[in-house]
């Protein structure tokens, strides 16, 4: 096997990387796929939650990396997803404690044993982040349609540019009804100002939150857009490229609406 | 500043207008390391020296920015509205 390594990144947090990584993990493997979400940000773990996996973890990414256990004892397996694997970071350690060396190497491992190795990483461009770009052979940078996500966006694209890497764009939290009076960017600005290709269009959707409070990523659900969404990403990163990329559109059904804009003006 | 450069490309306009505008000058003057007043320094430069030469509007002329990955293109426009008539090999002087 010769897994891919991507790295789902942003600069900014709280923009959607690691409900991305989730969510796109558990549709690779719910397509088949061998999958192992590592979760990068190291002190302040949040991957396991959205998995929920939480009360499952005994060794961590730093374990494994230093050798202290084997890969095997680190990656914690799905509870309903068959070929899903959790890398979970440490809560006690540094952020600062691997190194890009420890980090490469252990995924160099990994691509041994898995179809997709996905890296959820910290916020901010310093070592966390420079790790992970090191160990990727692909990116994809999510933004929301916000001015300083926008421009925090375009500092990683510049970043991973300058390691050879073309990465995917992502944009996420879309309401549909502020980008159609003209109060959100659209994507189309969005991609304007980035001028990169897109992998994906998120809308902003309830489901995301309610899926939190329970553990089970959204994906496994039928009836969510954002969950749609997500799974459309992962059909184009596992062969599918050409495969329509869906605009987030106001929806007819008064009461829909009503709901969704409430929820899109709180943040 | 009150009348900044970039209110006044900016002009009236929906939010997201305003956040597109605003994005677009931000990474420039990320990527450049410039200021609003560096650039509106500049104009005032450029409307000088054009002025030895053509009578211009001064106040249509615009100076933009365009931005790709790889470079930035200083773009100038202003209507001409006729040459300033001078000596044939003389420099010109404002
Ligand atoms: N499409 C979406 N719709 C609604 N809420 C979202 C959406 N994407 C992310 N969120 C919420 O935004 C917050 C930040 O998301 P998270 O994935 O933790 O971001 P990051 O990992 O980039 O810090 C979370 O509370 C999450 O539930
Ligand atoms: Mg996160």
């Amino acid at each position: 096997m010769n897994g891919k390594t991507i790295v789902i990144t942003s600069g900014k947090g709280g923009v959607g990387k690691s409900t991305a990584t989730a969510n796109i993990g558990a549709a690779l493997a719910m397509e088949g796929n061998r999958v192992a979400v590592i979760d990068m940000d190291i002190g302040l773990r949040n991957l396991d939650v959205l998995l929920g996996l939480e009360n499952r973890i005994v060794y961590t990414i730093v374990d494994a990396a230093k050798g202290r256990c084997k890969i095997k004892q680190a990656a914690i397996k799905d509870k309903k997803i068959d070929n899903l694997f959790l890398i979970p970071a440490s809560q006690s350690d540094n952020k600062d404690v691997l190194t890009t060396e420890e980090i490469t190497n252990l995924c160099e491992k990994l691509r041994k044993e898995f179809d997709f190795i996905l890296l959820d990483c910290p916020a901010g461009i310093e070592k966390g982040f420079q790790n992970s770009v090191a160990a990727a052979d692909e990116a994809v940078v999510i933004c929301t349609p916000e001015v300083s996500s926008v421009r925090d966006a375009d500092r990683v694209i510049g970043l991973l540019y300058a390691r050879s890497i073309t990465p995917k764009l992502v944009v996420n939290r879309i309401v549909p009804e502020m980008v159609e009076r003209g109060d959100m960017l659209s994507h189309e600005d969005v991609v304007d100002i980035l001028s990169i290709d897109l992998i994906g269009l998120v809308p902003m959707d309830e489901q995301v939150v309610i899926s939190t409070n329970t553990g089970v990523p959204l994906v496994t659900q039928k009836d969510s857009k954002a969950g749609e969404a997500l799974r459309r990403i992962a059909y184009r990163l596992n062969g599918q490229p050409d495969l329509p990329i869906e605009v987030p559109t106001v929806k007819k059904s008064f009461w829909k609406t009503k709901i969704n804009f409430r929820f899109g003006g709180k943040k | 500043m009150l009348n900044g450069f970039i209110d006044k490309l900016i002009g009236k306009n929906k939010s997201k207008d305003i956040a597109k505008k605003r994005l677009q000058f931000a990474l420039i003057y990320d990527k450049l390391d410039i200021s609003e007043e560096i650039l509106g320094n500049l104009q005032q430069d450029i409307i000088e020296v054009v002025s030895r030469y053509f009578i211009i509007d001064k106040k249509s002329l615009t100076l933009d920015i365009q931005r790709e990955r790889n470079f930035s293109a200083l773009v100038v426009n202003t209507p001409i509205i006729k040459a300033v008539r001078r000596e044939v090999g003389k420099k010109a002087t404002a």
